[in-house]
């Protein structure tokens, strides 16, 4: 593997990453709500955007709907689909503190993901659906590797960009009320449930165009692809760079990203030897994510820094 | 309709096993105060561990299982003290986040040992006996027998042991127990010992009883949950029932929703019990 | 416009088998628009427990609360602000996250605080004007020079007129000021009770909790005296001051005078 296309993918997915980084960033470090779910608004996107764009089924298919439409549709409906889940989980469940909208979120996200795995009628279950529409940037002259790393830097840039601007308006300033002290907040009139539910679905939008991203770039959908892995991964980038921050956030993705095709492009000699890579990776970020929770290096630095 | 009883009794045994997968988990909830997500990880542990004894080492299956089992403790012991008791102060939702670094390493561990592939104990072939038309095996028996050993063995402790009542007294209200001159630091170590001690049981069961392969053990994360969930913050009998009904219910649904959905009805328990009655069967609301 | 702004109508607050609020029958009082209605009773009479009842953060057993009869005990504590009910708490409750001018401006009703706004920036306009409004109210309460602080550098008494401050830039039709002299030292005492009376004479409708009697038998033009939950006596300072229940109330109670 050449340091350029080492570089490419560490942009490409390091950035599609960053959305789902940033969304928990809104989530919690601003909203103050954990949400372990974060994989299932991933599939979700990346699911209505196969189905959406897709040939109707025929011959061995077994899965019911493709309305063959263009790439651009889909890719909304990725954010339609992502939006509603959130509304249809977020609803019943923001009400809930910390561990317990942690486990409500999880259960949702594995409850989708069972149902994405047995009913075949929506993605073929375990097979999933291959062949999704990809659009082509060679022919806006770009070569195709470096038009999708464009692409989801530009999808990264734009959720940093609109989080920021909700961040810094009344309603930020009021996301950082409830999450200091709902009661007080409460009293002055922010009604907490309403603006807890905004917060959840408006980050949850960006992860559905993201998911069809991904979809795009690989061209296949399947369940194997959307475990809790992904959520723990996004968990552990946000905390790695420091959680409060938009610049930590994608930075944090960026890294662990970097980290993973590094070893992952590594020339091992053996599938053994790769594979004990593989878990050394994930031995080492766990501590790393163990050791950034405990010091909280971040929040020291921002104190000396601003002291 | 012997169909539907046979799914009830092997709802029983898979209810026993979760009982055993559990009530470590539920114990360290109440004692250390947080739901550790990495603790079916201990179940891989403690199965591969006796498994590495057994197979590899050519070692009978008592002592390997034996072996697993203290070995699992003492791992649980370790993370405890050296994870997450410093950071207890931070709170639950902290302590629930730090859980997933555990997860990560633990599981990355167990891969990397173990490489990917499926396992199976060396273990005489399991015998089946027969009665009323239903049939079980003598290793499903042993995890029912198991689950009831440990839970009776458990409640002795807890209610008849000094150390059993400074855990009790412990997870009723730390900051009271600490003034009361309950030595903390030494009820929570034997807090890790006894509940990864029981993750290291559940998981010796889990080898013999099913076949292994390394993503199992948090293929049980969400059973655990929901059995943990439905028993609440209460006591050792609400983790026995919410264990049997999970179990049950699991296995019985068989009979009407494909198998593969099997886990969905934990995980649909783990969703209706948060929204309508988060304290659970036991009816505590948390501290 | 009628004469009662809020009306507190035979409420009971039980939790699980102890009654914080409502006596035998029930707790009812009337509060007068523009009046200064003081809460007094010894520890544990059930003011803050009443205040919690009015706000909307406690729902009562039985019994309504109602504000210009628009019935407050069915809301959620969010919606009767909104109504035009403001309170601050025994403990100062400010936002650490957000500035000193922030925590002023935050308790406004801003029209344009919604996503949609924020992602359209038409929220900038109306943001000018009431951070104009804000800066008032902190030089109302002696803190504008701290504007851009956090909140963290704030002392007990500031922290108190910071919360006043917010509900000044909130104008609200009735004012609930929860034992607003504690942890003030008596030189800013000075200041709160001409900001109060300020209130008082603008039209404001203040209920007041205090222990410090001498602070509030001054201001008030109303009193209402709990104890254990249901009501001792009402009606105008002298007469409370003199009556001897409310005084035997108050012997072996701590209180400050």
């Amino acid at each position: 593997m050449t340091i350029y296309s080492l570089i490419l993918a560490t942009l490409t997915f390091g950035a599609m990453f960053s959305v789902l980084t940033l969304s928990l960033n809104l989530q919690y470090a601003r909203g103050g709500m954990i949400n372990f779910g974060t994989v299932a608004y991933f599939a979700a996107g990346a699911y209505a955007y196969a189905i959406f764009t897709q040939e109707p089924p025929s011959g061995l298919d077994q899965y019911l709907f493709g309305f063959d439409m263009p790439w651009y549709v889909g890719f909304l409906a990725a954010g339609v689909a992502s939006l509603l889940f959130a509304l249809l989980t977020g609803w019943p469940t923001l009400r809930l503190r910390g561990e317990y909208l942690a486990l409500t979120t999880f259960a949702f996200a594995e409850v989708f993901h069972s149902v994405l795995l047995n009913e075949r009628r929506i993605g073929n279950g375990s097979v999933g659906l291959s062949n999704v529409e990809r659009p082509d940037p060679t022919t806006l002259g770009i070569d195709d590797t470096l038009g999708y790393a464009f692409a989801a830097m530009a999808l990264m840039l734009v959720t940093a960009f609109v989080f920021n601007r909700l961040l810094k308006s009344p309603f930020g300033r009021a996301i950082d009320a409830v999450h200091d002290d709902e009661m007080a907040a409460q009293a002055v009139g922010k009604d907490d449930a309403r603006i807890r539910l905004q917060v959840f679905i408006i980050s949850a939008i960006p992860i559905g165009f993201a998911g069809a991203l991904y979809a795009m770039i690989t061209t296949l959908v399947a369940p194997s692809m959307f475990t809790a892995q992904v959520t723990f991964f996004v968990w552990i980038a946000l905390v790695l760079a420091g959680e409060k921050t938009i610049i930590g956030a994608i930075l944090g993705a960026m890294a662990l990203v970097l980290f993973q095709e590094v070893v992952k492009g590594f020339p091992f000699e053996t599938v053994r030897a790769a594979q004990l890579a593989s878990s050394g990776e994930e031995i080492v970020t766990g501590i790393l994510f163990i050791l950034v929770l405990r010091l909280r290096p971040w929040e020291k630095l921002a104190k000396r820094g601003s002291a | 309709m012997t169909v539907f009883f046979q799914l009830m009794l092997t709802g029983l045994v898979t209810g026993s096993f979760l009982i055993l997968a559990t009530i470590g988990f539920s114990l360290t909830r109440r004692v250390e105060g947080f739901l550790n997500i990495a603790h079916p990880e201990l179940l891989g542990v403690s199965a591969f561990t006796t498994w590495g004894l057994n197979v590899m080492l050519g070692w009978h299956i008592i002592p390997s299982a034996v072996v697993g089992i203290v070995f699992t403790a003492f791992v649980g012991l370790i993370i405890g003290r050296v994870v997450y008791d410093p950071i207890r102060t931070l709170g639950p939702a902290i302590l629930l986040i730090t859980s997933v670094g555990v997860h990560y390493v633990l599981g990355g561990s167990v891969d990397a040992l173990v490489g990917t592939g499926i396992r199976s104990l060396d273990i005489p072939l399991a015998e089946s006996y027969r009665f009323w038309g239903l049939r079980i095996t003598n290793y499903q028996m042993l995890v029912v027998a198991f689950a009831a050993l440990a839970t009776i063995s458990l409640a002795l402790f807890l209610n008849k042991t000094p150390m059993g009542l400074a855990i009790r007294a412990m997870s009723a209200n730390p900051e009271l127990a600490a003034s009361r001159g309950i030595d903390v630091k030494s009820t929570s170590r034997i807090t890790w010992l006894i509940s990864s001690g029981l993750a290291g049981l559940a998981g010796v069961m889990l080898a013999v009883v099913a076949t292994l392969s390394t993503d199992i053990a948090f293929n049980q994360i969400l059973q655990i949950l929901a059995v943990a969930i439905l028993a609440g913050l209460g006591s050792l009998y609400a983790v026995v029932a919410a264990g049997l009904i999970i179990g049950v219910a699991m296995d019985v649904s068989v009979f009407w929703i494909p198998a593969g959905y099997r886990p969905l009805v934990a995980f649909s328990v783990v969703i209706l019990v948060l929204m309508f009655r988060p304290e659970g069967l036991a009816g505590k609301k948390s501290r | 416009m009628s004469d009662i702004i809020l009306s507190v109508e035979n409420v009971i607050m039980d939790f699980g088998g102890f009654r914080a609020v409502g006596g035998d029958h029930g707790l009812s009082f009337n509060v007068k628009r523009g009046g200064l209605l003081g809460l007094i009773g010894p520890n544990g009479a059930g003011k803050s427990t009443t205040f919690n009842l009015i706000s909307g953060v406690l729902k009562p057993t039985k019994g309504r609360v109602a504000m210009d009869s628009v019935e407050l005990s069915t809301l959620k504590a969010a919606e009767i602000a909104g109504h035009g009910l403001g309170r601050t708490f025994q403990t100062p409750r400010a936002f650490p996250s957000l500035s000193v001018i922030d925590n002023v401006m935050v308790g406004a009703d801003h029209p344009e605080e919604g996503p949609i706004a924020a992602l359209l920036g038409r929220w900038r306009a109306a943001d000018a004007v009431l951070r104009e409004k804000a800066e008032h109210a902190l030089e109302r309460v002696g803190l504008a020079d701290r504007m851009n602080n956090p909140v963290a550098n704030l002392s007990g008494g500031e922290l108190r007129m910071l919360e006043i401050a917010r509900q000044l830039n909130r104008n609200p039709r009735l004012l609930l000021l929860d034992e607003p002299t504690a942890g003030v030292d008596p030189s800013l005492q000075l200041k709160l009770a001409e900001i109060l009376a300020q209130l008082h004479a603008e039209g404001t409708t203040l209920i007041v909790v205090e222990h410090n009697l001498a602070f509030l038998l001054d201001l008030a033009d109303s009193i209402v005296v709990l104890q254990n939950g249901a009501l001792l006596a009402e009606g105008d300072p002298d007469s409370i001051r003199r009556d001897p229940a409310v005084i035997s109330a108050y012997l072996g109670a701590d209180h400050e005078t």
